[in-house]
């Protein structure tokens, strides 16, 4: 068999096996013939399993070749004047490990999933998300292309946002997800400013045009104006979704939804989905310092941050959401600082431990009340030695910013979201009033 | 014996379909008028709506056939035919009926009478003879039509008094103005080089007519009043066929030599109504508030992209003309069929409907997300295409198209949680969606992803009309040049010159 088409095969495996999944779950759903659990959650499985096979094959062929990258060009998608859409793939030593992982991942989260959610009211919607999810995150991960990042990068946080807003019925649910969403919105923005930059500067969205396939020894193939503007849009994108400052607040909010679904998006794949694109696009970064400094700064800050908001979080989730975004601070930091490797490995390893300590979390505290049984009450609180050395003075105040979360929410409510909320409200009634005159609907008008 | 497909035959076809499109509808009020459909109102008007539907695209189809040269019929009068079949007909055609077709589905049973019936027919029926037609009294005199047979429905249906008024006061003074507009730019035609202030004065005029039935900022407040109190049916169709936006197409667009300053400030206009659309989107109280709003954010979007001189900018308007018509006839229809099970629907507080009507829900979901470009719809590949070609034309426009897509993605996901989002109510029961629902409403999604998949047959012909019109000056007496996309130097600068950003197509490495 023809070795390019073998490759091509096996990546379009990767992504139109979830896609599949996703078709053979919704369409029943939308015509109101939901499936069956089994067959959801098989059909799911089998998607997310293909997936994952076809990864590790691809894995062991690109080692076999020294990991030469493959590009896998399934043509364009549409394209008007100077504007032309492909649709690229590349399985290279970034994308096919990490399909790797996250087709894993999924497969795993799937399978706990099939017991946690069993005979729960939205058993087929968590599952619909799921695979929504794993299409869009392969699509992201093996992109050839800034269109088709985008496209999976879209999928990523519409799945994300509907799942944190899994219990409809939850109040905190529903707001909690608006957040996010608000949040995801405001900072794709970057993602979609930069595809047009690209598209204006090399004609087309391919990454072969604009930095080449060879990671991780990509070279800017562009003017260092371009390579500028795109480093810093991305770097804009990556914040909402890696969740830094001043972004972070609808992360602790979003572990509302299922476990299973926070586990594999805020402890493992949906908070490094910044972080990939960022890797992806290294070649540039690397020609922008601005972007690299901002990166370290906005990753110290928010490690820092996040590590002693943490610290006083009282529920567990809370308290790992936290940890989940001290890391992935931290490997924005390592991104910044120019590494490739290590934030990759960081990432993975930090996926595996953050979503096993999530899914492990409701058994956890299970076990916890099981204990507190047993020994007829709390087992005090837990020493912390290097508390001891910090004067009881800094200990306190230090104890009510991280309770008030670093003042980073009240901050952004006041400066920018309760202006533009009075700015809007204002118009709105303004026009209520206007329309109400008009129509002759006003006090002592005729109506 | 067999029908040879001449290019002859194929255009007495394509006349004959036209003709059978129209006329459907119309027979459709005469049958009604005659008391012929009393007993199944909704059968008669989903029978001639789906002639008309079908006829519209056979049309289409033979259109394309004759290798997608425009038809005309009758002589040429100001820059128009009394027929004129092109690229953005052929595509209108077909694209009206079946949204006109959805809406006759999904009515409710107490919303079709008779009465009701044939104004809806006979408002189709003017609309199409609107889209088929450049010539501009014929425009003037179908436009006037249209916003009668639109203000009549509102006012004939009960409790819509305050918005039929809303209505009626903007309409008149849109149609002075269109009425006046057009007389002056036909007796002296800007475009022309003898032209006088006289012509100058009717672009101005038309502009102004145009921002009013566009429901362009400040002159939008109707569009948001039909939504709120008028039935969805009569809203649905006298904003989504984008009558104004027609008329801009024919009037200005295609002499944008002419009119360049009323275009440019078309544009701006209509920049700040998307943002402020969905800004005012956001903060609804009511839900029919909000698809007002909505469309009156995605309707300027539309406005936008025509007062561009790029063919991707026109191209990018097409694409959002019937991706966000679609998507929001959706949402209304889903919208329609909630209300006629619970009643009006605040946004005041989570008011838990997911778990009365699971499907609708879904839907509901699927067009909003399609309404702000979810991947794999067309409106991802309308909103590539608007973004990238505005902000090739300015940079600021770039970012507030930008800005209305983001302030309508977080008003649509807001609404979606309010609405369904909540506690079940204890005694509510679930309602199981209807065939005649489920049917306009999976085949409207289905488009829009077909198209958003396979956007190229679309994205190409509607490429070709872009630049036919931009070039309509030539179009009659040769075929406009593939290489030569643009009329005139554009009129702003390209921002990307200014930071440095030229094409780079083949650049070597930095």
């Amino acid at each position: 068999m023809n070795r390019h088409l073998l490759f091509s095969s096996l990546v379009i495996c990767q992504v139109a096996a979830p896609a599949l999944a996703l078709v053979a779950v919704g369409l029943p759903a939308l015509v109101g013939r939901a499936p069956s659990e089994r067959f959801t959650c098989r059909a799911v499985g089998s998607g997310f399993g293909v997936a994952f096979v076809a990864a590790l094959i691809t894995l062991a062929a690109l080692a076999f070749r020294g990991f030469r990258p493959e590009e896998v060009h399934l043509g364009s998608w549409f394209s008007v004047g100077h504007h032309d859409a492909t649709i690229d793939l590349v399985a290279d030593a970034l994308s096919v490990p990490y399909v790797c992982f996250s087709a894993g991942l999924c497969l795993l989260v799937n399978l706990f999933a099939l017991k946690y959610l069993h005979r729960e009211p939205g058993f087929t919607r968590f599952f619909l998300l799921l695979a929504l999810f794993g299409l869009g995150m392969n699509l992201m991960v093996l992109a050839g292309s800034i269109d088709v990042m985008f496209a999976g990068w879209e999928f990523v946080g519409i799945s994300s946002t509907l799942l944190i807003g899994f219990f409809l019925e939850r109040r905190n649910a529903t707001q909690a997800a608006l957040r996010a969403f608000t949040t995801y919105r405001i900072c794709d923005v970057g993602l979609l400013a930069a595809s047009v930059v690209i598209h204006r500067a090399v004609g087309s969205g391919d990454f072969e045009r604009l930095f080449g396939v060879d990671w991780p020894y990509g070279t800017c193939l562009v003017p260092l104006e371009t390579a500028r503007i795109v480093s810093l849009l991305l770097v804009f994108a990556a914040l909402g979704k890696t969740a830094q400052l001043p972004f972070s607040g609808w992360l602790p909010r979003a572990m509302e939804g299922p476990t299973p679904s926070s586990a594999i998006f805020y402890g493992a794949l949906s908070i490094h989905a910044g972080a990939y694109i960022l890797l992806r696009c290294e070649a540039l970064l690397e020609q922008t310092p601005i972007a690299r400094a901002a990166l370290i700064a906005i990753g110290t800050g928010t490690a820092l941050h996040a590590s002693l908001v943490g610290r006083v979080q009282t529920d567990l989730k809370s308290s790992l959401a936290y940890a989940s975004m001290t890391q992935a601070s931290l490997i924005l930091v390592e991104i910044g600082l120019g590494w490739r490797m290590i934030p990759l490995f960081h990432v993975i390893s930090h996926a595996v431990l953050r979503s096993l300590q999530i899914l492990r979390s409701p058994s956890a505290l299970h076990d916890r009340h099981e204990l507190e049984a047993a020994l007829g009450g709390h087992p005090g609180p837990a020493t912390r030695p290097a508390s001891r050395w910090v004067p009881q003075r800094w200990s306190a105040a230090a104890y009510r910013v991280a309770l008030d979360r670093g003042y980073e929410e009240m901050l952004v409510g006041k400066l920018f979201v309760g202006p533009v909320q009075k700015i809007i409200g204002f118009a709105a009634s303004i026009e209520r009033r206007w329309i109400a005159w008009l129509g002759g609907d006003f006090p002592g008008g005729r109506t | 014996m067999m029908l040879e497909w001449t290019p002859e035959t194929m255009r007495i076809g394509m006349l004959a379909a036209f003709g059978t499109a129209i006329a459907a509808p119309l027979a459709g009020v005469l049958f009604a008028a005659a008391g012929l459909g009393r007993r199944a109102p909704r059968g008669l008007a989903v029978t001639t709506a789906t002639v008309s539907l079908v006829a519209s695209l056979t049309m289409t189809v033979l259109w394309h056939a004759r290798d997608e040269a425009p038809l005309t019929l009758g002589s040429r009068f100001g820059g128009g035919w009394p027929l004129h079949v092109d690229g953005l007909t052929a595509v209108l055609f077909p694209y009206v009926s079946l949204i006109a077709l959805a809406i006759l589905l999904v009515a409710p049973r107490r919303d079709l009478e008779e009465a009701a019936v044939a104004r809806m027919l006979f408002g189709l029926a003017a609309t199409l003879a609107l889209i088929g037609t450049s010539h501009p009294l014929l425009l003037v005199v179908l436009w006037i039509v249209t916003a009668w047979s639109t203000w009549r429905s509102t006012r004939a249906s009960l409790g819509c008094r305050t918005a039929a008024r809303v209505y009626g006061i903007y309409m008149v003074v849109a149609a002075a103005c269109m009425a006046a507009g057009t007389f002056l730019l036909v007796t002296d035609p800007p475009w022309e080089r003898s032209a006088s202030s006289v012509g100058a004065a009717g672009g101005w005029l038309v502009a102004v007519a145009v921002m009013i039935r566009k429901g362009i900022f400040p002159f939008h407040s109707w569009g948001p009043a039909l939504f709120s109190g008028a039935p969805t049916s009569v809203a649905l169709m006298a904003t989504m066929p984008q009558v104004g936006a027609y008329t801009a197409v024919r009037l200005l667009v295609g002499h944008a030599d002419g009119v360049a300053t009323e275009l440019e400030v078309l544009s701006q206009f209509a920049l700040l109504t998307a943002v402020y659309g969905a800004a005012l989107a956001m903060v609804q109280q009511e839900l029919r508030g909000f698809l007002g709003y909505l469309a009156m954010s995605q309707s300027a979007l539309v406005l936008a992209g025509l007062s561009g001189r790029l063919p991707m900018e026109l191209n990018g308007a097409f694409c959002v003309w019937i991706s966000s018509g679609l998507a929001i006839t959706g949402i209304s229809l889903a919208t329609w069929a909630l209300e006629s099970r619970a009643g009006a629907i605040s946004l005041r507080t989570l008011q838990g409907r997911f778990w009365d009507a699971p499907a609708l829900a879904a839907f509901f979901l699927l067009f909003g997300m399609a309404s702000i470009g979810l991947p794999g719809t067309l409106s991802f590949v309308a909103g590539d295409l608007i973004v990238s070609g505005s902000l090739d034309d300015q940079l600021y426009a770039g970012l507030m198209v930008i800005t209305s897509t983001v302030l309508c993605g977080i008003a649509v996901m807001r609404c979606w949680f309010h609405v369904f989002g909540g506690p079940s109510a204890i005694d509510s029961p679930r309602h199981a969606i209807l065939t005649r629902e489920q049917v306009p409403l999976t085949t409207l999604f289905l488009v829009l992803v077909g198209f958003g998949l396979v956007p190229r047959p679309l994205v190409e012909s509607l490429e070709r009309a872009a630049e036919r019109i931009l070039q309509r000056h030539d179009d009659v007496d040769h075929e406009p040049d593939a290489e030569h996309t643009r009329r005139s130097p554009p009129r702003f600068s390209r921002p990307f010159d200014s930071i440095g950003l030229p094409d780079m197509k083949g650049m070597s490495r930095c």
